[in-house]
């Protein structure tokens, strides 16, 4: 190895576990001893990565507090120091590491908060792409509809939820009081978009959620409507899957719609 | 005379503020007396929403360098293809007047400390700097700018100063220099040299650009935190650097506890007047 990787590595080991070997390679000054100076870095890396996750995280954080959502992060730190180059990406693991790591896997409303978040984040800056309108799908003859399929727009991220974390989130987004935490059985499906420019939320019944999974799949319409047999009546299964679908639209959920296999029927 | 070789550098584009979230909707609505902005180029290595969609937005009324934190030149791990080629595709995205890094290293071993390390200054350093910075500018196609860090160590097998390192890596590497005056003084301060002796051994041919900030002095070292306004001593610095370097173009960045837009624009007029007295006065011998 090279004399600068040598030097590289036994710093970065200060920083990251406070070995010893890198002090020897720093000269102390009258002003600051070398174990001075290197913990300014050590330090520094602590509290910059932090509040990268405090940034992220700000729901987590008001539901832990301060001491304990600091616990977390170094203990998240020493298991995922960040290989990214953008600081942005570094909270990416939070989730599964409190849905694994005990004492936080014993309250999955954590890992179920820090999932929400990050969803949020994700959709906040995920690609660019026009929404698909309701003139376009209108478009599509009547023939074409059983065969039509669709692409979600990019940024649109579900969730299936057990606990109330996205009421506590809005919670704390309002500066209102957390309600208690809950766990249910079954878990809510949940549903995160941008639209123009904005981030929105919120549940989906549970033919709903099955069917739009299923559309993000490339089922197509007819798929869709055989599906949503098992909760809707044959007779206005068609009509009720419509609805959906304009509220997808509505809503800016929706990027593309293909009228049959492979054909992009969009107009943007 | 300052700037008898311009070849090398772009015209000064005046002064600049480094462009931070909370001003975004500001810059749109007032359209503030900044000559360009700054980005940090990391933040907006994202697939699209709003940090573009303001980004795509503002250049199109002020010109825009891209500044980056994580190319790690000095790093003894292999040069991440990834991030160039992201580095390159927002430089296509937004056309630059230029891009800029720091002679540091950021992380070894696919870690990222998320700091700008400081390099040893040795021949070995300087030879690996060269050779990365040449393979940079080839990928970007243009010349890359390099800014001297605050730092906070001094490591006992450095072979020369820092302004020589970075004075070779310059000319060696034939690139150019982003020299942050904050920097050269907290450094001084931190290692006892003179911020003076430094800025005088830094080819004027190659000073594309200036960076201005504050910092926090905590008694013994002083840390760069780019939270506070610029002090005295770092005022003084910048119109002795300006009386070698002529007009450069000129930048404050503030990272944190950032103020109103108008609190910066004030200083960022302050900066207009140390110019304006220090071309005035004649080149200190």
């Amino acid at each position: 190895m090279s004399k600068l990787g040598a030097l590289q590595q036994a710093f970065q080991a200060y920083v990251l576990h406070a070995d010893d070997a890198m002090r020897q390679e720093v000269a102390s000054t009258p002003q600051a001893s070398a174990e001075i100076r290197l913990d300014i870095y050590a330090s520094a890396y602590r509290l910059r990565l932090i509040e990268a996750l405090q940034t992220e995280y700000t729901a987590l954080h008001a539901a832990l507090g301060d001491e304990a959502f600091e616990q977390l992060c170094m203990a998240y730190l020493d298991a995922h120091p960040s290989s990214y180059r953008n600081l942005r990406w570094f909270g990416g693991d939070l989730s599964v590491f409190l849905r694994t790591t005990p004492p936080y896997a014993d309250t999955p409303i954590l890992a179920e908060l820090a999932a929400f978040e990050w969803a949020m984040g994700l959709a906040f800056d995920a690609a660019d792409a026009p929404s698909l309108s309701l003139s376009e799908i209108a478009a599509v003859p009547g023939a074409a509809w059983p065969a039509m399929s669709f692409q979600a727009h990019p940024a649109v991220h579900r969730l299936d939820l057990h606990s109330n974390a996205p009421l506590l989130w809005k919670a704390v987004d309002a500066e209102d009081d957390p309600p208690p935490a809950t766990h249910a059985t079954h878990p809510i499906a949940w549903v995160v978009w941008r639209q123009d420019l904005r981030i929105f939320f919120r549940s989906m019944a549970v033919d709903e959620a099955w069917a739009f999974d299923a559309l993000r799949r490339g089922a197509t319409f007819a798929d869709i409507c055989a599906g949503l047999c098992e909760w809707i009546s044959e007779l206005q299964v068609a009509q009720h899957a419509a609805g959906l679908l304009k509220g997808w639209v509505e809503s800016g959920m929706l990027w593309r719609v293909y009228s049959e296999a492979g054909h992009d029927a969009s107009r943007h | 005379m300052p700037h008898s070789e311009q070849s090398l550098l772009q015209a000064p584009l005046g002064f600049g503020l480094g462009l931070r979230i909370p001003h975004y909707e500001t810059i749109l609505q007032t359209r503030p007396a900044v000559d360009w902005f700054e980005v940090l180029s990391e933040n907006y290595m994202v697939p699209g929403g709003k940090p573009l969609y303001y980004l795509d937005r503002i250049r199109a009324l002020y010109p825009i360098v891209m500044h980056g934190v994580s190319l790690s030149i000095g790093s003894s791990d292999p040069l991440n293809r990834d991030y160039l080629k992201q580095l390159k595709a927002l430089a296509q995205r937004i056309e630059p007047r230029w891009i800029s890094d720091h002679l540091c290293w950021t992380g070894v071993e696919n870690v990222n400390l998320h700091d700008l390390m400081p390099l040893p200054y040795t021949e070995e350093a300087l030879r690996h700097v060269v050779a990365r910075v040449g393979e940079v500018q080839d990928i970007l196609g243009r010349r890359l700018l390099l800014e001297n860090v605050s730092s906070y160590i001094g490591y006992t097998q450095s072979e020369m100063s820092e302004w020589v390192f970075l004075r070779e890596v310059a000319q060696q590497a034939d690139c150019l220099i982003l020299l942050d005056i904050n920097n050269i003084y907290v450094s001084g301060f931190n290692h006892g040299f003179d911020p003076a002796e430094y800025i005088d051994a830094i080819p004027v041919n190659r000073v594309q650009q200036f960076h201005l900030a504050g910092h926090r002095n905590q008694g013994d070292y002083i840390i760069d935190t780019h939270d506070e306004p610029i002090i005295d001593p770092v005022w003084a610095l910048y119109a002795h650097a300006l009386r070698r370097f002529g007009p450069v173009s000129t930048m404050i960045e503030r990272d944190d506890n950032i103020p109103a837009l108008d609190e910066l624009l004030a200083e960022l007029d302050q900066a207009r007047h140390v110019a304006r007295q220090a071309h005035a006065q004649p080149a200190v011998a």
